[in-house]
């Protein structure tokens, strides 16, 4: 590997780590505060990338523009799911929830593939394809951009969960659920305004991910395991610990994926198991559930 | 006393019912063409998976999200050793898959069965795929993503009767295994693990044998599929769905109980026989749909449903809709 191929490389995993964090700050935020490992997860990713499209194609909005009503058209639908299905049956044991979100995502899926076809779709633009040279490394605007602004999100949801009085709310309802309960906090409310966080960032991540890589209906998929891998990695519990492992599975991904393609999955779960088995709590996370 | 009379009568139903649903199964080929013969073996391979399945996931409590690596192995195995000079004949080499399935399953059981929940479930999910990474690159041995070909043998009842001897033997081992010591402690370990290790039992031990039992179950399942088959890849032997099809089929029966996975998967294979030939393109949404609902209402699946149903129809009990909404009563949170 010459210093070229690498500089490319990990500029790669650098682009790459911003969406990652973002998909996986939501499940993460599901996850720590409700103990849902959220399955469907991926198929929001999969609605927010369709809905670009469409809005993008059939209006001609830039699809940049398309990312806040996608954004807001998540965050109702996250909502309804967790007031309308999950919180009926969230105090049952693990595998319901677990379940359920599962038979959501194939739900979710199939339904996108029964109405859209699973022809592969990518979001053109005029700036598509263009991009700036830092010497040899190639560094293409619309990944820079989609790290910009899932580093945003990032900052924006960080900062909602850390001072506003919802945020707070939130936080409390993760740590002690009947405590916050005693103080006023309607815990069925904050569970539906979590998740439908969740599904808002993962929109909004499916949203740039349409302008970068050609996706069908299963893109969602590999997207929720990542989420997984990246929460384990990283630990639950706090914004940061997200974007550290983002990061650290970007670099992973990016070079095992440049190296051995073939063997790139079994490399990731083979790392994940290990490290499951060795430090269940993530490398910098503290326990905050399971 | 009539709750012992009312007991003794409830198992003389419940045997008389399982008797004449085994002699009906018996006689089914009589009548049947073989196309339909394969949607009953299918059925049978599903509970057969199912039941194995039910060890883990149901009677221990264990998500196990990759059984399907399992069933992939029994299906090369099997198939491999048909194929290998020794020219091993089937039964002999779909035990020697069983085995080795249970073997393998007990060495990754051993570090990933410390897991817990979620970790335990996306670990297994995880093992699965590495399984499939692993057959379809190692051309050497599975001749990777081409696949093997067993020999051909087309005769139908001999796969279904096979089948339906391997469910009758996965009931009977599944009584003796539950009134057994093990599976007691099994139901111990799902409800408390820790209580169960203070009251002696081998918790690690314990988990390890349902995790190698089920993977028993599943290898077996999956010889029968590739002999029937003939054409083995690991695209086809280790996809998800069979992992999707054994959970959905225990829950829509009854995780922990006997009969519940071979209920299950006669009831799911008719569901997606029914919606496969009435919306073909739909039929995945269904069965999330299906999921969802047995979830929200019947988490504990038909078996007690059934159970419910004969102690009403005997004027035991009364009959409530409300039955229906004792899961949501339960766990929702307001």
């Amino acid at each position: 590997m010459n210093p070229t191929e690498f500089g490319q490389i990990a500029v790669n995993a650098v682009l790459l780590s911003g969406i990652l964090a973002l998909v996986a700050l939501g499940f993460s935020l599901v996850w720590g505060i409700m103990n849902i490992v959220n399955l469907s997860h991926g198929a929001f990713v999969v609605l927010g990338a369709y809905l670009t499209f469409f809005l993008h194609e059939l209006v001609g909005l830039d699809p940049f523009v398309t990312i806040p009503i996608v954004m807001f058209a998540l965050f109702l639908l996250g909502f309804g799911v967790q007031q309308v299905l999950i919180n009926q049956v969230i105090r049952a044991p693990l595998l319901a929830t677990f379940l359920l979100t599962f038979g959501l995502e194939i739900l979710i899926v199939n339904l996108v593939n029964y109405f859209f076809k699973a022809d592969l779709r990518s979001v053109t633009t005029r700036y598509t394809g263009t991009g700036m040279s830092l010497g040899p490394l190639r560094i293409p605007y619309i990944r820079l951009a989609a790290l910009g602004i899932s580093l945003l999100l990032v900052a924006v949801t960080a900062a909602f969960l850390k001072s506003t009085r919802q945020g707070r709310a939130i936080r409390a309802t993760g740590m002690d659920i009947d405590a916050a309960r005693l103080t006023g906090v309607k815990v069925a409310q904050i569970y539906a305004l979590t998740f439908a966080i969740g599904a808002s960032l993962a929109g909004g991540a499916g949203s740039l991910l349409s302008m970068i890589v050609p996706f069908d209906p299963n893109l969602g998929e590999t997207y929720t395991q990542r989420a997984f891998v990246i929460c384990v990695l990283g630990g639950l519990g706090d914004v940061g610990n997200v974007i550290l492992g983002a990061i650290l599975y970007a670099f992973v991904d990016v070079f095992v994926g440049a190296r051995l393609p073939e063997m790139s999955q079994a490399f990731t779960f083979g790392v994940l198991v290990l490290l499951l088995v060795l430090r269940p709590q993530g490398i910098a996370g503290k326990k905050l559930y399971a | 006393m009539p709750e012992r009379r009312g007991l003794r009568v409830g198992q003389w139903i419940g045997l008389a019912a399982t008797a004449v649903l085994l002699v009906g199964l018996l006689i089914l080929p009589k009548f049947q063409s073989q196309y339909d013969l394969l949607t009953y073996t299918r059925f049978l391979v599903l509970a057969l998976m199912a039941q194995g399945w039910n060890l883990i996931g149901g009677y221990t409590g264990y998500a196990a999200f990759g059984n399907v690596a399992f069933f992939g192995l029994g299906a090369y195995t099997t198939g491999l050793l048909m194929l290998s000079k020794l020219q091993v004949p089937f039964f002999p080499a779909l035990f020697c898959g069983a085995l080795l399935a249970g073997l393998i399953a007990a060495l990754i059981g051993l570090p990933v069965l410390r897991l817990k929940g979620h970790y335990f479930a996306i670990a297994t999910l995880g093992v699965a795929e590495a399984f499939r990474q692993i057959a379809d690159t190692w051309d050497s041995v599975t001749q990777g993503s081409t696949g093997i070909d067993l020999p051909v043998r087309t005769e139908g009842e001999f796969f279904y009767y096979s089948a339906l001897a391997f469910v009758v033997l996965g009931v009977l081992v599944t009584i003796a295994l539950r009134r057994s010591k093990i599976g007691y402690a099994w139901v111990a370990i799902r409800g408390d693990q820790d209580a169960a290790r203070m009251l002696g039992i081998n918790t690690t031990a314990m988990k390890v044998l349902a995790f190698a039992f089920s993977a028993m179950f599943a290898a077996i399942a999956g010889g029968l599929t590739a002999y029937q088959n003939i054409h083995v890849t690991p695209g086809d032997f280790f996809k998800i769905e069979y992992t999707l099809q054994m959970i959905i089929a225990t829950i829509i029966g009854g995780t922990g109980t006997i009969l519940g996975p071979v209920l299950g998967a006669g009831v799911y294979q008719l569901l997606s026989n029914y919606v496969w030939t009435r919306f073909l393109e739909l039929h995945p949404t269904v069965l999330g749909l299906i999921i969802i609902l047995f979830i929200i209402f019947l988490p504990r699946g038909l078996m007690p449903v059934l159970t419910g149903s004969i102690e009403v129809a005997r004027g035991r009990r009364r009959f409530r809709l409300q039955a229906l909404l004792a899961n949501v009563r339960a766990h929702r949170v307001t």
